[in-house]
């Protein structure tokens, strides 16, 4: 990583961080005096003991020892008071800043186009979105709970010091730097390693992760050996690394150890002969004494809690760039509303003569940012009322852009692109989407019920309409299954065959009336015969809107109006199947290795 | 319709599956959980630590004697500070000031320091000794899970999500060192702690120990009463995330959706909603795991106060010195703060012990039947026939699936399989490679029962390509030469160019030698998939398994691929499973299958004029 990008990474981790608990400045600065009054009242307590024990050996005065008995109390209860607090307050403020940067990467990813969420990767985002925020949220929590105390620890414990006597203090003092001294050397020598490690547990991960999907590629190559070999080497390294951090813990550890009980012999002595001196009375030397063991406590479990920074520091970073990620497409200043059709408005009797032009590519093409050539080349057709347009070509060859430049998942990188005549980037994105209907290449499902999915089409939609809209797109096992309608889906609905999934996402399509029907390739996980029957009770129910049905079976396209057959990202046939048979050579190749069956056996 | 879910299901165990998202694999990092034996598993992990067993006996006598260190210092102290406070009474009495010097009181500071030196070295080689231990420990338990996933048969693979199995080999030990690094020494100073210090604490006073002790049963009960607690909120934390982790989840691999109908709004309420609540859960959660230890303080705090005012008293009335004052607080204070941690130990070892028993659990899954001591030996050169004799079989042994099912494929014949997505065409694989073992009847390979042959053996014979392209972190000449990883330059080429991948990979910055990640998709299904296709012509097996291997290469590509697996396959048996009949109307053999069995077999021809299932899927493509 160049210096300029560390710099970045750590403005924009800071910036976000700020930005997460500046709404909570009420919170904070409450959990902040809730932690004074933990400290002092730790502090307080062998102050008071001190005071008894130096009464007892003084005065003599049995209300004086009451006096810092009760003093004793109130400090024993205003300083556990003020720690339960503490975290009472600090559970709470860090679960919000957690919660909030959660919902901040996830709305920020409903804006993303298709290239700006997998420039990150669907498992990246998860991660960025549930784990990277747990990190943020319990290092924080740590942070405040286990950092932010020291410093006023350390001011609070040698203030009380300078008061007791000026030369105990500056002895406080000395100690309070050297064990900080240590725990700096500590913390820069172990953060290295304690980085690596991270690094380690990812190669773990990812071997594990291998040698278990591919479990039945590794058996069928006999390389069981191979992987368990593998899978060793990342779990040595890992574990030789894991014993040098807590080599050097231990040894930091042992030091602080040593410094403590150094300290509490220097301070005997020279608070010995300060006693001697009469500059303070011999009950302090214990307070003293205290005050050391409870900063260099505080110090170790912060050089604890430091070592989990970085990683959270890490984390923020990961979310600042998804935050800061300018989406490729945003709604245009003034959006040009579309004119509300009776369609969809009535649900459809009346409506725009047949033939109408829906869309219209017009010599569109298409490059992604880190491309060197288009994707889509000089595109030239439309879709029409009444009328299905197909399109067939090879893997690669842009089929499903062409989908997604029509919802606007992409964005032309020239020529233009019409919905209803106007530009779609003129056209607010959710007004343009209402008005096409689309099956994706993937069927996904959401977890609920069946009529849940299927009202997402629209949310009044009566059971009658679900029913309807099942029966056109061949889903009558809806009516076999116990609770019909009701019956539960699991998340991607993985409790349904691939088959019923495209069913049920094409019937999700169909209860929403719209201007233009987009399938990408939504039945190949069909079968040839429910294929076609799907296609044959379709046609009545499209038949006022265009449709667009993005295909690899030529099968299930001969009967298109029109077809356009692509090739590595061009046009280079438009036409009926017939017309195309006879003067597209790609689309005859096409045709003829579909049907090789068909000629010579039938 | 049961039955078609059941099939499903029965697919779900077979090849098809593994692209669905899992949970995380940090999923229970947050939980706090309780063993179900832990007695048992405590005995077991003892026997795992097998030939380091003397680093926890030397750490454990070296904690005992830490903890008698210092204690014994404190008690020094008390006559250190009495000797120091008499020394420098006698000298305001004689008006001098007084002096530390090495006879006047330093000496005995200087033993003073010397008892805590030995507490300390104590410490610090126990700390030594036990920086290793665990992680020794826990690479000896990972290898022995890396050993067990190369002998877990293929049923365990396909019935436990994989971010499981890692979980256990990953974070579940990481909790047990983390807790044999610390957890159990720190009870065992704990209870040493608190008992010395009793004992001590009574030899100055019996009145202000029982004191003490009835504090130190108040913090234990509540302890206990809000351990349970912690049981619950943690819990319901865990339920809030895994909550979360679906909505989350379901949300980004829906994305399209989402956008398609305009949900972006419904769809961030719901994250909302669930987000919410984990906020809710996570900060109870939070408050009560980390307010027991202040509480529990509080309360010994209580104890100090009370303690020191009656002591104090006695401090007044002469009845007790100066130093056994601050030493019996001393102790009040050292045996207080083990106390106050106590539920936090007792969390962690809890924690710990059940993460061991997933471990254990995961070691103690069945294993494959062992190869026979003395296996067959196939006849050399191998043809390639391949029978299935009246072979019966079911994932589960309530619900069969075949119960009599008989093929041959002869050598060098084409098989092709056909049947709906679900009807058990990958069970047929299962049981040619012996992934699953066959419930009754035979499969022979040339004759051979291939139970009687090593599954290493039996395996080489077969060149496979799966519907998951599967390739690992490594480069593309290393993924290609993976079953023959002596395999030059040339041979790799020439694979890649029979697979159609080769003009591909020229146009990758670093061609053969560029890496391939899991995560980063730097390749299409596609590529991945001609990739695995060139893997296989590389190794040149006598049957070749097609598991609708060409589903993401589009018509014409896979056209030329079959060609060119033909050209190699000549002589050759090979298994093929497709959606589209056209790659098949010319196999030799075509197998159809529905709800997990054969339930016709024949040629093109033959099928078509039985008018049974075949014919009937076959008009319906070319109607």
């Amino acid at each position: 990583m160049s210096g300029r990008t560390r710099d970045y990474s750590k403005r924009a981790s800071a910036r976000l961080l700020l930005s997460l608990i500046v709404p909570y400045k009420g919170l904070v600065a409450l959990t902040c005096v809730t932690l004074v009054c933990d400290m002092t009242g730790m502090l307080f307590i062998p102050t008071q003991l001190s005071a008894m024990v130096n009464v007892a050996v003084g005065s003599r005065d049995m209300s004086a020892l009451m006096g810092h008995g009760a003093a004793m109390l109130v400090a024993a209860l205003v300083g556990s008071g003020g720690y339960i607090s503490s975290v009472f307050l600090s559970s709470r403020l860090c679960a919000k800043v957690g919660r909030d940067l959660r919902l901040r990467v996830y709305e920020s990813s409903l804006a993303f186009s298709g290239s700006d969420f997998n420039a990150f990767g669907t498992g990246s985002m998860i991660t960025r979105t549930l784990s990277d925020a747990n990190v943020v949220q319990q290092t924080l929590l740590m942070s405040i709970l286990m950092i932010f105390p020291v410093p006023l620890m350390c001011v609070i414990s040698v203030g009380l010091a300078f008061s007791t006597d000026l030369v105990m203090g500056w002895v406080l003092l000395a100690v309070t730097v050297a064990v900080m001294a240590l725990c700096v050397v500590a913390v820069a020598k172990s953060a290295p390693i304690f980085m690596r490690l991270q690094g380690y547990i990812d190669n773990m991960n990812t071997r594990l992760r291998e040698s278990i999907t591919g479990v039945r590629v590794i058996r069928a190559f006999g390389k069981e050996r191979r992987e368990q070999g593998r899978l060793d080497e990342t779990f040595s390294d890992y574990a030789s690394n894991a014993i040098r951090v807590n080599m050097v813990f231990a040894v930091t550890d042992s030091m602080t150890f040593f410094l403590m009980n150094a300290v509490e012999a220097a301070i005997m002595w020279v608070g010995a002969d300060r006693v001697g001196a009469h500059a303070m009375q011999i009950g302090s030397i214990s307070a003293l004494v205290e005050y050391a063991m409870l900063i260099m406590m505080f110090l170790m479990m912060a050089q604890f809690a430091i070592l989990q920074v970085p990683r959270a520091l890490a984390c923020l970073t990961r979310a600042a760039s998804v935050l800061d990620t300018e989406p490729e497409i945003s709604d245009p200043a003034g959006p040009i509303e579309l004119v509300p059709n009776e369609l969809t408005a009535e649900g459809g009797a009346a409506r725009g003569e047949g033939g109408a032009e829906v869309a219209r590519f017009d010599h569109v093409s298409l490059r992604f940012s880190d491309a060197d050539e288009d994707t889509l080349h000089d595109i030239s057709f439309a879709l029409r009322r009444g009328q299905t347009t197909a399109i067939i070509g090879n893997t690669g060859s842009g089929k499903s852009t062409v989908a997604k430049l029509l919802l606007r998942f992409n964005d032309v990188t020239g020529g233009s692109l019409t919905f209803e005549g106007v530009d779609v980037r003129r056209l607010a994105q959710d007004d343009l989407r209402s008005r096409i209907a689309y099956v994706p290449q993937k069927a996904w499902l959401f977890s609920g019920t069946v009529a849940e999915n299927l009202r997402h089409g629209d949310a009044h939609a009566s059971d009658e309409r679900l029913w309807h809209a099942l029966e056109v797109a061949q889903g009558g096992f809806v009516h076999d299954l116990a609770d019909g309608l009701g019956t539960h889906v699991a998340q991607g609905g993985t409790n349904f065959s691939g088959g019923q999934r495209q069913r049920l996402a094409i019937a999700r399509v169909l209860v929403r009336h719209a201007d233009l029907y987009v399938f990408d390739d939504s039945f190949s996980a069909l079968d040839y015969k429910t294929d076609a029957a799907l296609r044959h009770a379709l046609a009545p129910e499209l038949a006022d809107a265009a449709t667009l049905i993005i295909a690899q079976r030529v099968s299930t396209i001969r009967d298109a109006d029109q077809i356009v057959v692509l090739n590595e990202g061009e046009v280079v046939g438009l036409g009926t199947h017939d017309k195309l048979m006879g003067d597209c050579p790609t689309y005859r190749a096409i045709a003829d290795s579909q049907t090789r069956g068909e000629e010579d056996h039938g | 319709m049961a039955s078609e879910k059941d099939v499903a299901r029965e697919r779900d165990r077979g090849l098809g599956v593994g692209s669905e998202r899992e949970l995380t694999p940090d999923a229970h990092e947050e939980g706090i959980e309780a063993p179900s034996d832990a007695l048992g598993t405590l005995m077991r992990l003892w026997g795992a630590a097998a030939g380091q067993r003397w680093r926890l006996v030397v750490a454990a006598l070296c904690s005992v004697l830490y903890v008698a260190g210092s204690l014994g210092a404190t008690a020094y102290s008390a006559g250190l500070l009495d000797l120091l406070w008499g020394n420098i009474q006698a000298a305001f009495a004689g008006g001098a000031p007084f002096v530390v010097t090495l006879e006047n009181g330093g000496r005995q500071i200087l033993t003073f320091l010397g008892i805590w030196t030995m507490a300390w070295l104590f410490y610090t080689i126990q700390a030594l000794v036990m920086a290793s231990f665990a992680e020794r420990l826990n690479l000896r338990l990972r290898e022995r899970i890396g050993e067990k996933l190369a002998r877990l048969p293929l049923a365990y693979y396909d019935a436990h999500q994989p971010g499981d199995t890692i979980s256990r080999a990953t974070n579940d030990l990481d909790k047990i060192s983390e807790v044999l690094q610390r957890g159990v020494l720190q009870l065992l100073i704990a209870v040493c702690m608190v008992g010395g210090a009793v004992i001590l604490m009574a030899t100055y006073n019996l009145m202000l120990t029982g004191i003490f002790v009835s504090f130190a049963l108040v913090s234990f009960a509540v302890t206990k009463l809000v351990t349970a607690h912690t049981l619950r909120v943690a819990a319901a934390r865990q339920a809030s995330l895994g909550v979360l982790t679906g909505c989350v989840e379901e949300a980004y691999s829906g994305r399209a959706v989402i956008k398609a109908f305009g949900r972006e709004g419904a769809s961030l309420e719901e994250v909302r909603a669930a987000a919410e609540d984990l906020a809710r859960t996570s900060a109870e959660a939070d408050f009560v795991t980390n307010a027991i230890t202040p509480a529990v303080r509080l309360i010994m705090r209580l104890c100090q106060v009370t303690v020191g005012l009656l002591a104090g008293g006695m401090l007044v009335m002469g009845q007790m010195s100066v130093g056994v004052f601050q030493a019996f607080f001393h102790y009040v204070v050292q045996a207080s703060e083990p106390l106050a941690q106590l539920s936090l130990t007792v969390n962690m070892l809890q924690g710990a012990l059940a993460a061991a028993e997933r471990v254990f659990s995961l070691l103690d899954e069945s294993e494959v039947v062992p190869d026979l001591e003395t296996p067959a030996v196939l006849p050399s050169p191998v043809r390639g026939r391949v029978s299935f004799e009246h072979v019966r079989f079911g994932y589960a042994p309530d619900r069969p699936l075949m119960k009599d099912v008989s093929l041959v494929a002869k050598p060098g014949q084409k098989v092709a399989i056909v049947g709906a997505t679900g009807a058990g065409k990958t069970t047929l694989i299962n049981l040619l490679m012996r992934f699953y073992e066959v419930d009754g009847g035979r499969i022979t390979l040339d004759g051979v029962d291939a139970r009687e042959l090593t599954r290493a053996d039996l395996r080489r014979q077969f060149g496979m390509v799966l519907q998951d392209a599967w390739l690992f972190e490594g480069t593309i000449a290393e993924n290609i030469a993976y079953g023959r990883p002596g395999a030059t330059r040339e041979e790799v080429e020439a694979a890649a160019r029979a697979a159609h991948v080769d003009f591909f990979v020229r146009t990758l910055p670093h061609g053969y030698d560029t890496m391939l990640s899991n995560d980063a998709e730097n390749i299409s299904q596609g590529q991945r998939q001609l990739l695995t296709i060139a893997r296989a012509m590389l190794t040149d097996p006598a049957i070749l398994i097609l598991d609708e291997a060409t589903s993401s290469v589009d018509t014409r590509t896979e056209q030329a691929i079959v060609r060119a697996m033909e050209a190699i396959m000549e002589n050759r048996t090979s298994f093929v499973i497709a959606h589209r009949l056209s790659t098949i109307v010319d196999a030799d053999l075509i197998l159809v299958m529905e709800r997990g069995t054969i339930i016709e077999q024949g040629t093109h021809a033959e099928l078509l004029a039985a008018g049974g299932a075949y014919a009937e899927l076959y008009h319906s493509q070319f109607a």
